[in-house]
């Protein structure tokens, strides 16, 4: 497939975007282009700095250099950064040029914001009638929260998901993590993917409005149906399902350790009994059936909890896996960078030198296509790539391109 | 009917609950999407909700809502039969979409390779809690194994409980996105070059994918998030973004900086309009306001005057007038009050779909995003279980009546 000594072949080689992503939405629709191969110029500006540059979550980063924050690489990889001051009237020639050359614009502004600067979908589709332009948001291009700011939870609290998360007897909770603004980019990514081999088919362009409420809302389908059929409203129920027994997360020996296990159906429970050794009470008639172990979950719990607690977490995930039951470690971010033997195999994390950070794990696309693998690179620095964006990729003449530094525009 | 984005192509969809919306996701994009069930049906017909609480393969609610618009057949890949017509099948096909467990596929000779043999230009798509190949590549999983495993479920509950899961099947359905990702992405090589290949999709990485945030905590300062209710951190401080109001609760993250300035200012003057006391007003700019540089006791302080402010309201004064005043607060939706949303009514979310042999009618989600060019919609319920074998069969194969009845005799579909 490749020549020897170059580069493998990637499944988005040839792809132009112009990325004026940021926050995490933005960054990682485009990312996933990116690390597939698409050429992706992300445009940023010192005069609006993205948040994930500013946000000093590590002890090493400085209030005041953009390159020292680990997370936006995350976020970031595999892209071009120019500098642009969107709000500088000689930026729209420069505009208008990547829009030219670029397949595909990728945007998560609040609604509205990118038109008002001019470079609104209308405006863009003039200059290129068959552009693919995406926006990402909280509510969706209309209605009547259209305008509204949101951020990964927004999508969250008014979709159901975090209703559903918690315990019974108490308030909702959500995971440190997020969950609409890493959801939605899948989506977008997908659509505009679809819409770059629609285009190959029928020469049209594509308008892209995707909102993280709607994305989030579609998750909890099941309940929704649920409630409309049966008047079931479902609310938080800790770990338990209605279909398997148990299906928990059971401490073990050591300080906040502890396994996740889940019985599904009767051969998984002769499986589990094997696996704690059989004692008396796995015989007991009332652990016998799906509902019976239902119907006395709490003493079932109990009792698992009971033989959990003499072990190490991986023991008790090692021994019931090889008994044949779904179950695992409740990973530490320590035991996944570190200590997974899966994650290191499959080199999920890269690790990869960045200028001002050194070396460090990057995150890998979590789908892997076998022939065209993903390449990731490390994130641009803060205008890294506008020399080379606009003299090689626009092909502007350095005099311009001097002209344009000197009044401020590239910065 | 207006177009869709992958109108033309088709999807064999060998899924169960682990991948059943990555075929969905495929469908609503136009891919004509074939499930193919074993005879009986997919065995994740067996999971609740169920219409009218029977427990039957035909009325899972909670099928039917990641099936719909697929077509559906029954085949027993097991036999020797069933392997040949699905080998036909492939030929016929653009993508394969399973999620059993790695090795399985092969050992009926329908592996990757054997498949390509018969279509180069096949695209399959597997998904599987620890992905095709390494040490836990035999592991079983789920959901709550592949939250445990990511580092995700770590940081999720009350410290004082175990860890707690994502009430709905967020990993699930994140990784089917990430599946159908992947499928599209191979899907635009293979239309550009011919060539088919694999992708691999592993539930595991696609949580850790989430992590990003704790990850760099640990790699750059050995530091690690542990699950601490509504409190979320990002960055320096630990800061709410749940809170109990009057009736119900309120997601308003508390957060520094230009982002959060808009939404501080604003509630400060509610809070002031109140008439409660109000610790915030110090706070002169809230542009620069930087959790980093005030104490934790400061932080403590803003935090129960928010605590109390928002008791003293109710969701529905927390969505009317915390809008009409920008505080950036979104109210914790039940699923009866999603259905409810005046957003997503105004943007047509809904589609009632008919289900002519359950005699009723249900409303579901009707998109994930909306284009301008086509429209990528939920059209049709779910199939019932082989629904589509004749067409498939007789029409699209070519077999006989006789055929189809030997087959069917022979327990091959």
């Amino acid at each position: 497939m490749a020549e020897k000594g170059s580069m493998p072949e990637q499944a988005l080689a040839g792809v132009k975007v112009l990325d004026f992503g940021w926050a995490l939405v933005g960054s990682l629709t485009s990312k996933q282009l990116a690390d597939h191969g698409a050429q992706v110029v992300h445009v940023e500006s010192i005069t609006r700095i993205d948040l994930s540059r500013a946000n000093r979550m590590t002890s090493g980063s400085s209030a005041t250099n953009p390159d020292d924050k680990p997370w936006f690489t995350h976020l970031n990889t595999s892209k071009l950064g120019i500098c642009l001051n969107l709000k500088c009237a000689p930026s729209k020639s420069v505009i208008e040029r990547l829009v030219r050359w670029a397949d595909v614009v990728n945007a998560n502004m609040v609604p509205g914001a990118l038109g008002r600067l001019g470079f609104g979908y209308e405006q863009l589709s003039a200059i290129k009638p068959d552009i693919i332009m995406a926006e990402g948001s909280a509510y969706g291009q209309t209605g009547p929260m259209a305008h509204e700011w949101g951020v990964d939870g927004t999508g969250g609290a008014l979709s159901g998901y975090i209703d559903l998360t918690g315990w019974p007897d108490r308030g909702p909770v959500g995971p440190n993590v997020p969950y609409g603004d890493v959801v939605l980019p899948f989506f977008i990514a997908t659509a505009i993917v679809a819409a770059l081999d629609y285009k190959r088919r029928t020469g049209k362009g594509q308008y892209i409005d995707a909102s993280m409420l709607e994305v989030c809302a579609h998750q909890i389908t099941p309940a929704l149906l649920d409630y409309e059929a049966n008047g079931h409203l479902q609310t938080r129920n800790g770990n338990r399902i209605a279909y398997a027994a148990p299906h928990g997360v059971f401490p073990c020996r050591g300080d906040d350790r502890w396994c996740a296990i889940g019985v599904f159906n009767d051969e998984e429970w002769e499986a589990f009994c094997r696996a704690t050794g059989g004692p008396p009470w796995t015989k007991e008639p009332r652990f016998a059936t799906l509902n019976s172990r239902k119907e006395n979950e709490d003493a079932l719990e109990a009792l698992v909890a009971e033989w959990t607690g003499k072990h190490p977490a991986e023991e008790v995930m090692r021994i019931m896996q090889a008994a044949g039951v779904p179950a695992g470690v409740v990973q530490t971010m320590e035991d996944v960078a570190e200590n997974d033997p899966q994650l290191k195999e499959r080199e999920f994390l890269v690790p990869l030198k960045h200028p001002v950070m050194g070396v460090f794990g990057h995150p890998t696309p979590p789908y892997k296509l076998l022939k065209t693998k993903a390449q990731v690179k490390t994130s641009p620095c803060l205008g890294e790539h506008t020399e080379y964006v606009c003299t090689q990729l626009l092909g502007m003449s350095d005099e311009e391109f001097i002209e344009l530094w000197q009044q401020g525009v590239l910065r | 009917m207006a177009d869709t984005l992958l109108s033309g192509f088709r999807a064999l969809d060998l899924t169960d609950e682990k991948g059943s919306a990555c075929g969905k996701i495929m469908s609503s994009l136009g891919v004509e999407t074939i499930k193919v069930e074993k005879p009986g049906g997919d065995p994740a017909r067996a999971i609740p909700p169920f219409l009218h609480d029977e427990p039957d393969p035909e009325k899972s609610l909670h099928w039917s809502a990641f099936n719909t618009d697929k077509k559906s057949i029954t085949l027993n890949l097991e036999s020797n039969q069933g392997q040949e017509l699905f080998r036909r099948l492939v030929e016929k096909s653009d993508f394969v979409l399973e999620s059993f467990t790695p090795g399985y596929l092969d050992s009926l000779g329908l592996g990757y390779e054997a498949l390509a043999r018969v279509n180069p230009r096949i695209i399959v798509t597997s998904i599987t809690p620890f992905g095709q190949k390494g040490p836990y590549a035999q592991y079983k999983g789920s959901e709550l194994i592949a939250s445990a495993m990511s580092g995700v479920l770590v940081t999720n509950g009350d410290p004082d409980r175990p860890p707690v899961r994502e009430g709905p099947d967020s990993i699930y359905f994140r990784s089917d996105a990430a599946a159908a990702l992947g499928t599209v992405i191979a899907h635009y090589h293979r239309e550009m070059t011919g060539q088919g290949q694999q992708v691999d999709v592993s539930l595991q990485e696609v949580a850790v994918s989430r992590t990003s945030s704790n990850l760099v905590a640990w790699e750059f300062d050995k530091r690690l998030i542990k699950r601490n209710a509504t409190i979320r951190t990002v960055g320096a401080r630990a800061t709410q973004w749940l809170w109990q109001c009057k009736d119900g609760y309120v997601f308003w993250p508390y957060m520094g900086g230009k982002g959060g300035s808009r939404g501080n200012r604003a509630l400060s003057q509610w809070i002031d309009d109140d008439g409660l006391d109000n610790p915030l007003k110090k706070v002169t700019n809230w542009e620069e306001f930087d959790f980093a540089a005030i104490s934790r006791e400061e932080l403590d302080v803003h935090q129960e005057a928010i605590r109390n402010f928002f008791m003293n309201h109710t969701r529905k004064e927390i969505a009317e007038e915390g809008f009409r005043r920008k505080i950036n607060a979104a109210v914790v939706n039940s699923p009866a009050d999603v259905l409810e949303d005046p957003q997503l009514r105004a943007r047509s979310y809904w589609v009632d779909l008919e289900h002519p042999e359950l005699d009723t009618r249900l409303t579901y989600p009707r998109h994930f995003f909306l284009c301008n060019q086509t429209e990528n919609f939920v059209r049709q319920r779910a199939p019932l279980i082989g629904e589509d074998n004749l067409d498939i069969y007789a029409d699209e194969l070519g077999l006989s009546g006789a055929e189809i009845k030997a087959l069917k005799e022979a327990g091959v579909i």
